[in-house]
């Protein structure tokens, strides 16, 4: 189930309202028990009392009852049930003679009449749901011999009422408990949270970079601990990132003079040769004695070589002056029919080398035109030769999540593994006449597109080449 | 408001008579007794003997007595009872109401005593030996051995009770004894049952000192619409009752000698002359 949907509420997951909730439970189940038990226990006292209170009376009228019951005296017998009448809780009183007939009673037109149904022993708590009468019966006995009884009805009211009113008192008690309970609760949270919430704003700013970032601790409870050692961590943070900083600029410092120093070697590598053939060459071009035609092959070298080096120069200027990347939304898929068309018109492959592109019906995607052509011009122009002008070159667009993938594979020869892991360095290239920049370029630009180049080959098979572009400004 | 409430007293006390009147009708044979002691008293005497004679009548008896002599006979007089146990000369007077003898306490010749306490100022009696302001209890006018027996021997020995004697009643047979076991009185008139019944202490300090001569013993009848079949039930059940261990039993707590015996209405007619 998700963490923070489904059934459970979301404002469930603050701790102020745990904090709240709980301490609100405990109340609630604590109150809950105690008025529980207070009105469990009382009932039961009450009850009893209201037994043995019914028994005593009971017993009174018998005694009171027993001489006036045998002498049929109903004066006296009306006296006895006129005194229990007058308690309030008295529902009825009536004593009877041993053959049924009510001799006295407290309800009106009783007297003289068969009592009807009646208990045959006394009721006992809990009477049934809507019996609202406890009914006691005594035997007037003579001896062992009865000569008639008594019954006696006790009403519940007063004990009901008595009950609801402690129930309804353990009820006030226990809402007031929640109430005060919650706020202290709420309180207890304010303070408790209080400084969690600041604990919080710091830990974001050191998420933004702020390693500067500090609680102000002002209590010593465990919050105030918690706060201290969120302050000593901080702090060992921002020295570590001050450590890691330096050395990152040291580091950085001795890769950018080790890059100059490769650089200006690979340079006066790369200018090196041709600079020789053009020295050797016009020095050639001053002897007498060279002959016509190779007067004239030490011309084609001349301008050959002079070539090559506008070439490198050329290919340097556009490595180390690529302009920053302006990204747009645009459709890749027509970049790269635009740039397809421009390789399949290259008169060195015209006609020999099949295209195969494939795209998605959405090829929308981030890129800055220029700089993409490039990139695209690079990469096609690298299979071509790779493929030594003739076969299938596959351009496939393919959607991947909420990134577009481009691919571009060739049948060529493949890149020999040895050399793998060097082709992307500057100044390094598999073919004479090549630079060893145009791999270096496509991936400064893709940098700048934050992709990176992959390339997969295989020596004899073929080689692929891809790259994805963000669909969306992310940023 | 007093007055309200007496006469709806009376209200309730009339419809309460009359609808017990209309109601008798369950199975229960009423066996009145004469109030001659407490109520409480006389249940504890008459109990067993209404078990068993309900035991063999196949019909259950419900004891019942009255608050005094005149309630007794109202209640004889408009029949609500079916059996009576009274004394000879209010049998006299139920025989108008219906009501016949079927057997008599087979005890001791029936007489009223004279009992005075053995340390008590009165040792004889006679019409000149009395004290001017002797007193006499008695336990109620229509006692008939306890009062009218006693008052009229009484006379015959030149006593003039109601010049000679302050009289004073107290309801019951055992109340009239206690009087004089507490000085309240000086002579009290009784019947021996009830003297034997009073607990020893009282019996010791307590003499009697005349006894009348004997009438006719106690008797039980029965009003004369029970069936014939019952009477005779009844008549046998009494007669045969000392015969059983169960019997002495009831007649033990009776407070009797010898059960009861067969009896006719000639041996009363004398009583009422």
């Amino acid at each position: 189930m998700d963490r923070h949907g489904g059934w459970f509420p979301q404002l469930f997951h603050t701790l102020r309202i745990r904090l709240i909730f709980s301490v609100a439970l405990v109340h609630v189940v604590l109150m809950g028990l105690f008025t529980w038990e207070a009105v469990h226990r009382q009932s039961q006292e009450l009850r009893q009392e209201m037994v043995n209170q019914g028994r005593s009376l009971a017993s009174l009228m018998v005694v009171a009852s027993t001489n006036a019951l045998l002498a049929e005296d109903l004066a006296s017998l009306a006296e006895v049930t006129r005194r229990v009448g007058e308690r309030e809780d008295v529902s009825y009183g009536e004593i009877v003679d041993v053959r049924g007939y009510v001799m006295a009673s407290t309800r009106d037109g009783r007297v003289g009449r068969s009592v009807g149904p009646v208990i045959k022993v006394s009721e006992q708590f809990p009477l049934v749901k809507t019996d609202r009468v406890l009914d006691l019966r005594q035997a007037v006995l003579i001896g062992d011999k009865p000569v008639g009884f008594v019954v006696l009805g006790l009403s519940t009211e007063n004990l009901e009422s008595a009950l609801a009113a402690t129930r309804n008192r353990g009820i006030q008690y226990t809402l007031l408990a929640l109430v005060i309970g919650s706020v202290a609760a709420w309180l207890l949270s304010i303070t408790v949270t209080r400084n969690l919430h600041a604990l919080t704003l710091a830990a974001k700013r050191i998420g933004d970079g702020d390693l500067g970032a500090r609680v102000e601790v002002r209590s010593q409870d465990e919050a105030g601990t918690l706060a201290h050692a969120f302050n000593s961590m901080a702090a060992s943070l921002q020295r570590n990132a001050r450590e890691i900083e330096q050395e990152h600029q040291k580091r950085t410092e001795a890769e950018r003079l080790a890059c100059v120093g490769e650089m200006a070697a690979s340079i006066a590598h790369e200018i090196r040769n041709p600079l020789a053939a053009l020295l050797n060459s016009v020095k050639l071009l001053g002897d007498q004695k060279l002959v016509k035609d190779d007067h004239a092959i030490v011309t084609r070298i001349v301008d050959t070589e002079s070539k090559r080096l506008q070439r490198i120069l050329d290919d340097f200027l556009t490595f180390s002056r690529l302009p920053a990347a302006q990204l747009q939304n645009g459709d890749l898929k027509q970049l790269v029919e635009e740039t397809v068309e421009l390789v399949r018109q290259d008169p060195r492959y015209s006609g020999r080398i099949t295209f195969d592109c494939r795209y998605e019906p959405d090829n929308q995607c981030l890129f800055d035109p220029d700089l993409m052509r490039q990139v695209l011009l690079n990469l096609l122009l690298n299979a071509m030769q790779a493929m030594q002008g003739e076969g299938k070159l596959i351009v496939r667009l393919k959607r991947n999540g909420d990134r577009v993938n481009l691919s571009i594979v060739d049948n060529g020869g493949g890149i020999p593994e040895h050399i793998m892991s060097q082709i992307s360095k500057p100044f390094f290239s598999g073919r004479k006449n090549g630079t060893g920049l145009g791999l270096s370029v496509v991936q400064r630009i893709l940098a700048q597109h934050t992709s990176v180049l992959s390339i997969t080959s295989r020596e004899g098979s073929g080689t692929e080449a891809c790259f994805d572009l963000d669909r969306e400004n992310h940023g | 408001m007093r007055k309200a409430n007496h006469w709806s007293l009376l209200l309730l006390l009339f419809t309460s008579t009359a609808l017990l009147a209309a109601e008798h009708r369950s199975d229960h044979l009423r066996f009145g007794v004469l109030p001659l002691q407490s109520p409480t008293k006389l249940a504890g005497m008459f109990l067993p003997l209404s078990d068993y004679l309900g035991r063999q009548l196949g019909r259950p008896l419900q004891f019942v007595t009255s608050s005094n002599f005149t309630s007794f006979m109202e209640k004889v007089a408009d029949r609500q009872y079916d059996i009576i146990y009274l004394n000879p000369m209010l049998y006299g007077r139920s025989r108008q109401y219906g009501y016949r003898v079927i057997a008599k306490v087979a005890s001791e010749p029936f007489t009223g005593i004279l009992v005075v306490r053995k340390k008590g100022r009165i040792n004889q009696l006679s019409g000149t030996s009395l004290p001017p302001d002797t007193r006499i209890g008695f336990p109620d006018p229509g006692a008939f051995a306890a009062t009218v027996m006693v008052w009229k021997y009484l006379e015959s020995i030149g006593i003039d009770v109601e010049r000679q004697l302050q009289v004073q009643y107290f309801g019951s047979q055992d109340s009239a004894i206690l009087a004089l076991f507490n000085g309240l009185v000086d002579i009290t008139g009784t019947w021996r049952p009830s003297l034997r019944s009073m607990p020893e202490v009282v019996r010791r300090d307590l003499r009697i000192i005349a006894e009348t001569p004997p009438q006719p013993q106690m008797p039980i009848a029965v009003r004369d619409d029970l069936p014939a079949e019952d009477i005779e039930r009844l008549r046998r059940a009494l007669v045969e009752l000392a015969e059983s261990s169960q019997g002495e039993v009831i007649i033990q707590q009776l407070g009797f000698k010898r059960g009861f015996e067969p009896a006719n209405d000639d041996e009363y007619l004398e009583v009422n002359q």
